[in-house]
């Protein structure tokens, strides 16, 4: 609904709030690029005097394993959460039984809790598993701890199959897995795409599960690598944003190029864990 | 609709099948674990140990918490998160959703850019907002150096608490403001139309008609942003790690120190069962409100 105040103060303050918005990655991209010695003759919000690619040279043999760790795990589970998700998504919303609202609940209730309240246990499943630093404890953690949410977006999605449809191929006999496989996973994609785009997102920022269930470099992700940095180059900021840079890098393109969908998951789904 | 019996019995078995591995791993994941975690809590596992001692040991770790002075200030803390960082998070994103509901041009670009913080690791956040806090060299320096106003930021403990919560605004108003956007797209334009027709326009028409509406959005944004304000670990320990001394303490890092620095799992386990009781109080009623009733 149109305001009626001047259009170009308007756009004046719109403008001004998206370059308060950007400056923290303005200022963390430049220092980059910037040498030791730019970092002392430029002021933070300018251009490198002789920009380098040093300080990105240099944190790229760090980050380079961590990265492909990352992307290894994070896909997996991606994958693999959204497809209980979309199983356990498609029975709670066209298969309702008695107490089956009861049971989502139950189970988003998962979005909520503070990782904190399972963090010793997990460290303990995890060792008794013989899972601790490893992607395939990642992998399962990431999957257990992502099925709440990707119940309720798939929930939220399917709700709106008309259910007439489901009714028909009950009618001709269809049972509950040949809907699922012969009709719902057909009119699944947009579901799939964006809980996808928005567990990567999740998956890919994770710190603490990271923190706690990994320790060397056969799993070390990302983000505690990054975390790691901070300790080995203090008072290096090119470095430090340098490394910064990388780590954001999969996720940025992600969101710069499916960014729609994951705006649409986040409306959805309106919980960040 | 009525089905055959036999068709009905092979249906709650796939049914069943289908519910299984999510049932199976959440269940295993959150409500065993979050046992688990309790049983810790009042077990004998000593401090400094790694031998896992699960026999019963009373509720003594509780009870020294509340004896604990880094405890209260974590809690204290805390409640001071969600005191500033709600409100501030909640305007900042009304401001921003009525702004770009004023069928500006780009409306896309904007929305892209306001939102983009909140896709953003919060290991990345801290890591560019220590860089913006940077006493020399830092942005935030650089532009309150023209006004002779600079500030140590989070390295002072009377501030930092209230410099930390700066970054998480910034994090969080673009998500806030989309819940919001989503709220008022949701509005009937009838209504809309209803007032105008009535002579309500501008700030009135937001004031009265539209703002009133939005009661359902922004309480999904509120408890949203207090659960987070809550459980927030990976900024804050990133950023300050709790410091300068414990003036950024919060109880999950609180809880994280106990358990795998200190190694006092009984002791970090109570924090996490606290933290936990806390979120819930929050979760409970608001799920309750939102899914009761709903059953098809």
């Amino acid at each position: 609904m149109k305001l009626h105040f001047n259009r170009i103060l308007l756009y004046i303050i719109l403008i001004f709030l998206a370059f308060v918005t950007l400056l923290p990655l303005w200022t963390g991209i430049l220092t980059a690029f910037k040498s030791e010695q730019d970092l002392i003759l430029t002021t933070p919000v300018e251009f490198p005097l002789s920009p380098t690619l040093d300080p990105l040279i240099e944190t790229f043999g760090l980050m380079a394993r961590p990265i492909m760790n990352s992307l290894v795990f994070t896909i997996t589970a991606t994958i693999l959460s959204c497809l209980l998700g979309s199983i356990t998504g498609y029975v709670l919303a066209l298969h309702a039984f008695k107490g089956s609202n009861t049971i989502f609940v139950l189970i988003i209730v998962g979005i909520f809790i503070p990782y904190q309240a399972v963090l010793v246990p997990l460290v303990l499943i995890m060792s008794r598993l013989d899972l601790y630093n490893s992607l395939g404890g990642l992998i399962l953690t990431h999957t257990a701890y992502g099925i709440p949410i990707c119940t309720l977006l798939f929930r939220s999605f399917y709700a709106e199959i008309p259910k007439s449809l489901i009714m028909a191929a009950k009618v001709d006999g269809a049972g509950i897995w040949t809907i699922y496989w012969r009709i719902v996973l057909r009119l699944s994609v947009l579901p799939f795409i964006v809980t996808a785009v928005f567990q990567f997102t999740n998956i890919w920022n994770d710190f603490l599960f990271g923190l706690v269930i990994s320790r060397g470099v056969e799993s070390m992700p990302a983000s505690v690598e990054l975390a790691n940095l901070q300790g080995g180059f203090v008072a290096l900021w090119n470095l430090q944003m340098a490394g910064t840079v990388w780590y954001t890098l999969p996720s940025l393109v992600v969101y710069l190029v499916l960014g729609k969908y994951l705006i649409r998951g986040f409306m959805t789904g309106a919980v960040k864990g | 609709m009525k089905f055959p019996r036999i068709k009905f019995t092979k249906d709650s078995l796939a049914t069943l099948l289908l519910l299984l591995p999510a049932l199976v791993l959440v269940g295993f994941f959150v409500y065993f674990a979050i046992s688990w975690n309790v049983v810790v809590s009042v077990s004998n596992w000593k401090d400094y140990s790694l031998v896992v001692d699960y026999s019963f040991g009373g509720f003594r770790q509780y009870e020294k918490l509340f004896a604990d002075p880094i405890f209260l200030t974590s809690l204290k803390n805390n409640l001071i998160l969600i005191a500033i960082f709600v409100p501030g998070t909640l305007l900042v994103g009304l401001f921003l959703a009525l702004l770009l509901d004023q069928k500006i041009r780009k409306e896309g670009v904007f929305r892209t850019i306001y939102l983009l913080p909140f896709t953003l690791s919060f290991v990345v956040t801290a890591f560019l907002w220590r860089w913006m806090f940077n006493l020399d060299n830092g942005v935030l320096n650089y532009f309150l150096g023209f006004f002779n106003l600079t500030s140590d930021w989070i390295i002072n403990p009377d501030i930092a608490l209230y410099c930390v919560v700066i970054p998480l605004i910034w994090q969080f108003s673009g998500y806030t403001m989309l819940i919001i956007l989503a709220g008022i797209k949701s509005i009937p334009v009838s209504h809309i139309m209803a007032a105008e027709v009535d002579g309500a326009s501008g700030f009135y028409l937001y004031r009265r008609v539209i703002i009133p509406q939005l009661k359902t959005s922004i309480a999904t944004a509120f408890v949203i942003l207090i659960i987070f304000a809550l459980k927030a670990f990976d900024f804050i320990w990133i950023l300050t790690t709790g410091g300068p001394g414990t003036a950024t303490y919060i109880l999950p890092l609180y809880m994280f120190r106990s358990s795998f620095m200190d190694t006092k799992f009984a002791y970090g386990s109570a924090i996490a069962t606290i933290l936990l009781l806390l979120v819930m109080m929050i979760v409970v009623p608001y799920l309750y409100k939102t899914y009761r009733g709903k059953e098809k």
